[in-house]
């Protein structure tokens, strides 16, 4: 086990330079020269060059990457060109009021949607069954942006069960006042998908030989879905989920933006909106970073779940 | 005899007392605003967005402001004690500072009270001379006090600004009176002695805080009416009343009869009654709008795509005004254009048929249509270069370039401009005739490029576009590669120059985005600029927007309508065409929702 954890570490490696080399090639490329704005309404050519100068982008690009790298390998980003806040210092202030919004909405969506994909799956082909599935249709063909613009506008607003926007300074007050919309909205997106994912899982374990030696036996239904179904469908259940564990480092773009909400993924619009490389650099190495380590992580819980799967 | 003495000396020292002691705002009343845009940072010197500037208002002070209720915009004193004295055909400027100006508490301060000094001032303007400050607000001080540029070069050399050095254009007279030399006379030196990124700062506020190039973003400390309570980044912003604050008297007078019902209630009021400023960052209209409307802001500005949800006909509809709801409207002092790249091959150049190209180019775009789409009605035309509330601005200039695609097309094809085959013109020497339009990938980019598009259509000019992301247009602008783009220009202080300096050739690379370099036009700035206002520069300006209109290097648009919306418990405002921080001139209701 210390062996195969040792060996997909040093893995990472030639990932994480694939990442840097795309990053800093797109950025160089696409990103904008931020030095413009940065000079204002009235400059010269020599205010711009004396700005792309301290901003350490007039190196050559070798040295730029090299620098990129080091930034990397000492965790310092340095600080953002456009408010001179420390990178470090964006990332865990940032941080906190997405995870406040996101871990709760994962958890929901999990035990909702796993919890909904045994019962639906149970009774598979029954109204039930078709009416889920078209609800969940209908669901996933409405875009993210309907339902916050028609929840912010009815719940929020017409109704004044919460706040249209805000955040406060208090975690209690942050979960339970101001997050509670954007979870609820963050439920009604994320269940359908999951749900018929999650479906499709079980329903492939329902259908198992097991399945019908253990009814044969007189197992109760509830401890054959809950215990010997469920732990069979986990494997994909796992992998879906570790898949979404780096999106809580990006935050919720159009739900923060929409709420309020100080999280990274509105950080991260701003840092695109100005040419904030060094915000951007980071935010993007450390969740590549997150997605080797979850899909590690993932690995090793398949392990947990099912003895019979060997790590090579 | 003792108790005489101490009877006649007592009102003396209460006098006294009550002279340097601060005024109290009531912490109980608070408004809360509203930003659509994150702020970067409140250090005047290096922050360059809007609402960076607008708390940098409320925290700093400036040697000048604005009367509150003056318009046009009126200068007026704040931490100077009188307007300047002038001398030496406008290059020498003597300014006396009042006394008793404290800056907020802090811990830069060694626990004790400071006092805003002459050589604050002298070192607030320095540092927008600092190289390594990299300050977006340079424009304003090189090239204008006597030794500043030499101290910039040498700083430029050695890697070190000497802020100890003395400048015979930044002179400390005594301790409150400072000389500012300067080498060529300017008359707008007040406007920018008003504006906020000269704002004044404590040395020792920027040596305690400042990072390693010098900038200070996240520590202000002001001797304006509020210091900085609470700030989470790009989310919210408090503000407190500052304790040292020396407090004025509400007593502003106007003729306009829509003030006096305002003048009544606030005059003789001590400011800032406010006592606590709550401005939320909201990016999206609808947040923004649901959470006015929800009683959670006070005061909102209505940006033209909401605009229809609150307004009919300029006018506040009838179920928000029986809420008690307030519309504050005035013209942006800001003109919006689309300018042709003088230096470019197709549609630049001073000859008769690159001038006919870009009149009848002008005369093409119907400017009433873009305000009824584009800008959901609000805006008004633009006909002068200068907008409303700015000083040298003509009311009822009529513009010889007028909405006219039949003049257009006669005009073209007096100059060989022939229609081909495809219905689209060529040049008079027979090659292509492709105008491309630069624009940003955003919804007003794409509405202005399709109207652009129909109205050049009409006049058979192909037309193609060219996207970019603002950054990269500002490049390319800057080495004249830009062959037209729509720009706009907001109002640094309110005076015309601030305006006819965007055509002026030797800003090219700079303000003047076009490239243009028109002689005469030229000419007439160089003139203008060493006059003070008046009827005289007036006149010159007045004939350059003649000459402009005949080359047409550009075609002014739009200048766009401010809506303020207030909630009924706002009591004093007024929409200020300049100052954009006005709390300190409010009174709230004591308890919001």
């Amino acid at each position: 086990m210390a062996a195969y954890i040792i060996r997909r570490l040093w893995q990472m490696a030639p990932t994480m330079l694939g990442v840097v080399l795309l990053v800093f090639l797109l950025f160089n490329w696409v990103g904008g020269d931020p030095a413009y704005v940065l000079a204002g309404k009235i400059s010269n050519q020599e205010q711009i060059d004396n700005i792309r100068r301290q901003l350490g982008v007039d190196q050559p690009y070798y040295v730029q990457l090299w620098i990129f790298v080091k930034q990397i390998l000492t965790a310092d980003f340095g600080a953002s060109w456009s408010t001179n806040e420390s990178v470090s210092h964006i990332l865990m202030t940032r941080l906190g009021p997405s995870l406040t919004v996101l871990i709760p909405l994962l958890i929901l969506v999990t035990i909702i949607a796993v919890g909904l994909a045994l019962a639906v799956a149970y009774v598979r082909g029954s109204l039930t069954d078709r009416m889920v599935m078209i609800v969940c249709t209908v669901g996933l063909s409405i875009s993210i942006l309907v339902y916050i613009i028609v929840f912010q506008y009815v719940f929020a607003y017409k109704l004044g069960w919460f706040p249209v926007q805000g955040w406060g300074n208090d975690f209690w007050e942050n979960l339970i006042k101001y997050a509670s919309l954007p979870i609820l909205i963050g439920l009604t997106v994320s269940i359908a998908p999951n749900l018929r994912l999650y479906r499709t899982f079980v329903l492939d374990e329902i259908n198992q030989d097991y399945v019908r030696t253990a009814r044969a036996k007189g197992v109760g239904e509830n401890r054959i879905m809950w215990i010997h179904v469920l732990r069979n469908a986990s494997i994909p259940i796992i992998t879906n989920l570790m898949a979404e564990l780096p999106g809580l480092l990006l935050g919720s773009f159009l739900i923060e933006r929409f709420f309020s909400i100080p999280g990274i993924g509105r950080e991260v619009i701003l840092a695109v909106e100005r040419s904030d490389f060094p915000v951007i650099k980071a935010i993007t190495v450390y969740v590549a970073f997150a997605t080797i380590i979850t899909n590690l992580l993932a690995d090793l819980m398949y392990k947990a779940v099912d003895p019979r799967v060997q790590l090579k | 005899m003792l108790k005489v003495v101490f009877l006649r000396v007592l009102p003396v020292l209460m006098a006294i007392s009550m002279a340097v002691s601060a005024y109290a705002a009531d912490p109980n009343k608070v408004i809360r605003d509203v930003f659509p845009a994150a702020e970067t940072g409140f250090d005047p010197a290096a922050s360059n967005d809007l609402y960076s500037g607008t708390i940098g208002q409320a925290i700093f002070d400036t040697l000048y402001s604005y009367d509150y209720l003056a318009r046009p915009a009126k200068l007026t004193p704040l931490a100077a004690e009188t307007l300047p004295q002038i001398t030496d055909n406008g290059k020498t400027y003597t300014i006396k500072l009042r006394k008793g100006i404290m800056f907020a508490p802090d811990p830069a301060f060694g626990g004790k009270k400071r006092e805003l000094v002459a050589e604050d001032v002298v070192y607030s303007l320095k540092r927008l001379a600092d190289p390594k400050l990299r300050s977006p607000w340079v424009f304003l001080v090189e090239g204008k006090f006597v030794g500043l540029d030499e101290e910039i070069a040498a700083a430029k050399q050695g890697g070190k600004f000497d802020y100890d050095k003395k400048l015979p254009g930044l002179e400390v007279v005594d301790k409150y009176t400072l000389r500012l030399r300067l080498k060529d006379t300017d008359y707008n030196l007040p406007y920018v002695l008003a504006h906020e990124p000269t704002a004044i700062v404590a040395r020792e506020v920027i040596e305690k805080y400042g990072e390693s190039d010098g900038r200070a973003m996240a520590n202000p400390v002001g001797s304006g009416p509020y210091r900085l309570a609470q700030w989470v980044r790009g989310s919210k912003i408090v503000l407190e009343a500052n304790p040292e604050y020396r407090g004025f008297t509400w007593d502003f007078t106007s003729k306009d009869p829509a003030d006096q019902k305002m003048i009544a209630q606030m005059k003789g009021k001590k400011m800032p009654q406010v006592g606590r400023v709550e401005i939320s960052i909201i990016e999206e209209d609808q947040a923004r709008w649901l959470a006015f409307q929800n009683r959670e802001l006070d005061i909102m500005n209505m940006e033209g795509p909401l605009a229809p949800q609150a307004l009919a006909d300029g006018k506040l509809k009838p179920e928000l005004a029986a809420k008690g709801i307030r519309l504050d409207r005035i013209v942006d002092p800001e003109i919006s254009y689309v300018y042709w790249n003088l230096t470019d091959p197709i549609v630049g150049g001073l000859s008769k048929e690159k001038v006919a190209l870009r009149r009848a180019m002008a005369m093409s775009y119907n400017v009433a249509q873009d305000i009824k789409v584009i800008r959901n009605g609000q805006a008004v035309e633009a006909a002068y270069p200068i907008p409303p509330g700015v000083v040298g601005h003509v009311p009822d200039w009529k513009s010889s370039i007028k909405y006219d695609p039949a003049s257009a097309n006669a005009l073209l094809d007096k100059f060989g401009y022939k229609k081909g085959p495809d219905g689209f013109r060529t040049q008079p020497d027979g090659k292509p005739l492709v105008v491309t339009l630069f624009s940003r990938p955003d919804s007003l980019g794409r509405q202005q490029d399709e109207l652009w598009k129909a109205s050049l259509d009409a006049i058979g000019v192909k037309m193609d576009v060219h996207k970019d992301k603002f950054a990269e247009l500002l490049k390319m602008e800057k080495k004249c590669q830009v062959m037209s783009r729509p720009a706009a220009w907001i109002a640094d202080y309110p005076d015309g120059d601030n305006f006819m300096q965007l055509l002026y050739g030797p800003n090219t690379g700079a303000s003047n985005g076009g490239c243009a370099k028109i002689p005469e036009y030229d000419a007439l700035y160089a003139r203008t600029a060493r006059m003070p206002p008046g009827p005289e520069r007036d006149k010159l300006y007045q004939d350059m927007t003649r000459i402009a209109e005949a080359y047409a290097p550009w075609r002014l648009t739009i200048s766009r309508y401010r809506n303020q919306l207030l909630q009924p418990r706002v009591e004093g405002y007024k929409k200020h065409p300049i100052l954009r921080a006005q709390w300190q001139y409010l009174d709230v209701a004591p308890n919001p929702k």
